[in-house]
């Protein structure tokens, strides 16, 4: 039984990466949330601070 | 670095009402409440650690209370950093992250100060008043009585309501991977939480143990990890202005995390009756996970490429970042733990001890410290004073750095210890000092923290202008691009992807269901079957009293260092007995097999001790032990150990139980046990019920026997050597038996009040070498004397040399009796039935007496003692007094004759 839930989580990884390194639409897609959460954290500081250059971001 | 620049083939499209409109409010205020409330709980439940740590040092600290016992405050200790510290903290945590993440509001306020008190009013308070007034669950991190577990429950399911809600309103495609683990968080704790509180209620012994591993492992993995990993992910990036390295790996990282982890329970009871399918699947999923720490933390690192400035100069980062740092070494230690060959020799020692303070203060406090101070100095009006963070983080880094290390090394020691054959108590004396600094290193740890404290109060206030600044000084160095493209760009990707997120975290539910099915339900069954078909019929249930006695051994902590669990290892076996069956615990609801040891294993504590013993321990365990550092229970007791309360009997009664039914039952018969002796490795014992059913060696801890096999240790016969001997002998004796004995050996010790028989006065009769080496090995039946076979044979011949010379002959002579023929007719008599014909102690009734009448060719009473003897009798034997039977010439006449037995040709030829 473990051997089987070891295979199946490996295989299931194993193909996550083939996915993402075949197919660009999941890159591009899986890695996006990354920079909305900065944008948020832009626009909540954009809030407190209406002076604070948002260009400062390094995405 | 990926940079929007490099993705411009990425089309364009709607904005999502993620990235327009009004920005959701934040409720600052319930931040506050919580940080405070976190850090009040976490002083306070730190107080509770330093104060369990000193009772190492000095048991009598403070024991005079049951409110304030060891046992006590140690679950609460651990339940106040599990729900009062990091509980409030990631709930602060919750407030400041989800509405940016969400790009919306929690679902309401009210619905949050309800959560607040719930969580702090009806959760942390009660009960730790509950768990001191004597109410708890003796589970581990389950500490808390069941009538606080409804409230715990009803918690998640209100952050269900409160954080998750808003994030299931928006694209799960958009969600950063913070927001993911704060969904898996909550939602598996809340499915976790009841299996492994609840469940061994109602699952008895070592099947509800496979319930209670998935829960020791799934509060570390489901609520602590997930919601510190979500607070690093959130920190990093927005300290930084960098986007993490990959979200793709932190996604993966995410759900390997919710897939395995659930998987790892049983890995706390390696080498036990569980199944040894669901034990390996624990130990190759432990293996897993350490992989999938190894890529969490590497893209965790990866994103602080370049901002090696920030993280020395940001104070907040730089917690996150040691934290970090820490899961990873404290993971990669755990998957090495869990391995057989390392887990059997380290195991129940003060090394796990060290790993769970590695990671319950090394990685989660020291992330969501980080957490804090990030988000405190962006709530408007507040801000940290720099200087005592800075002090803060370094004085939590030394004093953990030496906590860890110093348990570590604890740990090799007993480990060491528990391998030889080294009575328990050298184990005790070995680490005493490594706990003393133990104590010592929780000092700057506890400082740490307040200055942490004191760090949020005297800190700057902020304006909003002064939040913006403090983002441009910390993102200065870094170039610049346009953050509007950015917008456009993270929300125009269409939810095409969303099933896949959906798709994966269903799995996880349903890998969790399989982590129960695996390690629980499956093992369960298994166990089942076996103790259907290996269980003797007529096993015994508990009485009442003992029933009784088992809530108060629960209640004051007593599983947290002593066992009721002999694994399958010939070092467990040859100190304590026979490995623990699965039958053996069927009727314990719930199982206290424990995961620690400070103390010996109970498992086999039937028959081992008598009743005045067990008083006498549990009212003041140095009576009988003088090393030990079990705490008092005076409360048990009205003023002395020999006037118990209820319940010092009810616990007395069931510690006697422990072992009780294997013993009647005829299990683990030496005769069977010395044929298997040399075919049971250890993982032979831990795999089949046959090899794990009879031990392959005498039991050190046990005093069954009774065998005459003891060696008869003569001492030294050369005066320097016997001098020399004595001399060893005496400061044994000072050591191992005064308390009982007396410091002169005259049987008036501070335990012997309250022991029945009272210990032998050994000046008063003259003992041969067979008699004192057979009490030495065996101990005596029937009385508190134990047996001291376990110490080097050495040190026993040395007792020998120096109890021989406690007796002094008496300078005081009765008149001498002539008739020694009229002694003998009388002891034939009155006395042959108990201690036969010769005196030999082996009468036809001697076979029913406990302890055993005395042979008096091995002992040599003075004419006092015996004159005293036939006076009053002994108490707690079956000798009873003559004096009204006989007359004072005749008991003359006994007394002459019974000291003329003394003696085989060997001994006498001796003296």
């Amino acid at each position: 039984m473990i051997n089987l839930i070891v295979i199946v989580i490996s295989a299931v990884m194993f193909t996550l990466v083939l996915v993402w390194w075949r197919w660009s639409a999941f890159r591009t897609s899986i890695e996006a949330p990354k920079y909305f959460m900065l944008c948020q954290e832009r626009r909540f500081d954009d809030r407190d601070s209406p002076r604070r250059p948002s260009s400062t971001y390094l995405l | 670095m990926t940079t929007l620049s490099e993705q411009s083939a990425y089309p364009a499209g709607q904005q999502s009402v993620q990235s327009v409109g009004e920005l959701p409010s934040v409720e600052y205020g319930l931040i506050r409440a919580h940080v405070f409330a976190s850090l009040v709980t976490l002083v306070l439940s730190v107080l509770f650690g330093i104060l369990v740590a000193t009772k190492f040092t000095f048991p009598e600290f403070l024991g005079g209370h049951g409110w304030l016992t060891w046992g006590r405050i140690r679950y609460n200790h651990t339940q106040g950093i599990f729900f009062g510290w990091l509980g409030n903290a990631f709930l602060a945590f919750f407030y400041y992250a989800a509405p940016r993440l969400a790009n919306r509001p929690v679902l309401s306020r009210k619905l949050g100060w309800f959560l607040f008190w719930i969580w702090n009013f009806a959760v942390v308070l009660p009960g730790w008043v509950l768990v001191a007034a004597g109410f708890s669950q003796p589970l581990e991190w389950a500490e808390f009585p069941l009538v606080e577990d409804a409230f715990v429950v009803l918690a998640f399911i209100l952050m269900v309501f409160e954080f998750v809600l808003p994030f299931l309103k928006a694209r799960l495609s958009d969600l950063y991977v913070s927001a993911w683990y704060i969904i898996g968080g909550i939602v598996f704790t809340m499915l976790a939480y009841p299996v492994g509180n609840f469940v061994p209620e109602i699952v008895p012994g070592a099947r509800g143990a496979a319930f209670s591993g998935l829960w020791i492992h799934d509060a570390v993995g489901l609520f602590v990890t997930p919601f510190a990993l979500a607070i690093a992910y959130y920190v990093i990036p927005a300290t930084t202005r960098r986007a993490i390295f990959s979200h793709f790996l932190s996604m993966v990282g995410f759900w390997l995390l919710f897939f395995i982890y659930p998987l790892n329970g049983t890995h706390h009871y390696v080498y036990s009756t569980i199944p040894m399918a669901a034990q390996k699947g624990a130990i190759v999923a432990s293996a897993y996970l350490g992989m999938d720490v190894i890529l969490v933390v590497t893209n965790l690192l990866l994103s602080l490429r370049g901002s090696s400035g920030t993280v020395s100069k940001d104070v907040p980062l730089r917690f996150v970042w040691f934290g970090v740092v820490s899961y990873l070494l404290v993971s990669l230690q755990g998957s090495v733990q869990a391995l057989m060959p390392v887990n059997r020799f380290i195991h129940f020692t003060d090394w796990v001890i060290g790993h769970s303070h590695f990671a319950m203060i090394g990685f989660a406090s020291f992330v969501a410290l980080g957490g804090i101070a990030h988000l405190w100095q962006r709530i408007p009006g507040k801000g940290y004073n720099e200087r005592s963070m800075n002090w803060s983080f370094w004085l939590l880094a030394f004093g953990l750095t030496l906590m860890i290390a110093d348990l570590t090394i604890a740990g090799l020691v007993e480990a060491q210890l528990w391998q030889s054959s080294a009575p328990w108590i050298d184990s005790v004396r070995a680490v005493a000092s490594y706990w003393l600094v133990r104590t010592f290193s929780g000092l700057p740890i506890l400082a740490g923290f307040v200055l942490f404290w004191i760090s949020l109060i005297t800190g700057p206030k902020t304006s909003a202008e002064s939040i913006s600044v403090l983002s441009r000084e910390v993102s200065e160095d870094v170039p610049a691009l346009d953050v509007d493209t950015a917008i456009a760009h993270g929300s125009s990707l269409t939810s095409r992807f969303s099933y896949v997120h959906a798709l994966i975290f269903g799995a996880g539910v349903g890998f969790f269901a399989l982590s129960f099915l695996v390690l629980a339900i499956l093992p369960g069954k298994e166990l089942a079957d076996e103790i259907k078909q290996v269980a003797p019929v007529t096993m015994p249930t508990l009485t009442a009293s003992e029933q009784r006695g088992r809530v108060i051994y629960g209640r004051e902590g007593c599983a947290y260092c002593h066992t009721q669990q002999i694994r399958s290892l010939a070092a467990d076996v040859r100190r304590f007995g026979a490995p623990t069956e699965a039958w053996e615990t069927k009727y314990d609801y719930p199982q206290l097999w424990g995961t620690r040891r400070i103390g010996p294993d109970l498992s086999r504590e039937f028959n081992v001790h008598p009743r005045d013993w067990q008083l006498t321990h549990l009212y003041n365990p140095r009576l009988v032990v003088r090393d030990s550092v079990m705490p008092p229970y005076p409360w048990l007791f009205k003023g002395s150990a020999n006037q118990p309360t209820e319940e010092a009997l009810d616990l007395a009664a069931y510690l006697e139980s422990l072992g009780r039914a294997r013993q009647l039952s005829g299990f683990g018969q030496q005769a069977v046990a010395s044929r298997i002796q040399s075919a049971t490795p250890d993982m032979a014992m831990a795999s089949h019920a046959s090899a794990r059913a009879t031990p392959p060696t005498v039991p050190i801890a046990m005093t069954g026997g009774y065998s005459d096999s003891a060696p008869v240790l003569h001492p030294a016969s050369e005066p320097n050597d016997l001098q020399e001997e004595g001399s060893r002998g005496a400061a044994l004796f000072a050591a191992n038996c005064a308390s009982c004995h007396g410091a002169a050996g005259r049987g008036d010790g501070e335990a012997s009040v309250s022991l029945s028989p009272r210990p032998a006065n050994l000046t008063a009769a003259r003992f041969s070498d067979k008699r004192l080496s057979s009490v030495l090995w065996n101990g005596v039946a029937g009385s508190s004397m134990p047996p001291w076979r376990q110490l080097p044979t050495e040190d026993l011949r040395a007792l020998v040399a120096y109890i021989h010379s406690l007796h002094v002959p008496s300078a005081a002579s009765m008149q001498e009796a002539t008739n020694l023929n009229e002694g003998k007719s009388l002891f034939a008599a009155n006395c042959a039935s108990c201690h036969g014909d010769r005196g030999t102690g082996d009468g036809p009734a001697a076979g029913a007496l406990a302890p055993s009448p005395t042979n008096f060719l091995l002992k040599k009473p003075t004419e006092e003692r015996a004159w005293e003897v036939l006076e009053n009798g002994v108490p707690g034997t079956a000798m009873p007094p003559w004096q009204n039977q006989l007359s004072a010439d005749q008991r003359h006449a006994l007394v002459e004759f019974v000291r003329s037995l003394y003696g085989t040709p060997e001994e006498n030829s001796r003296q």
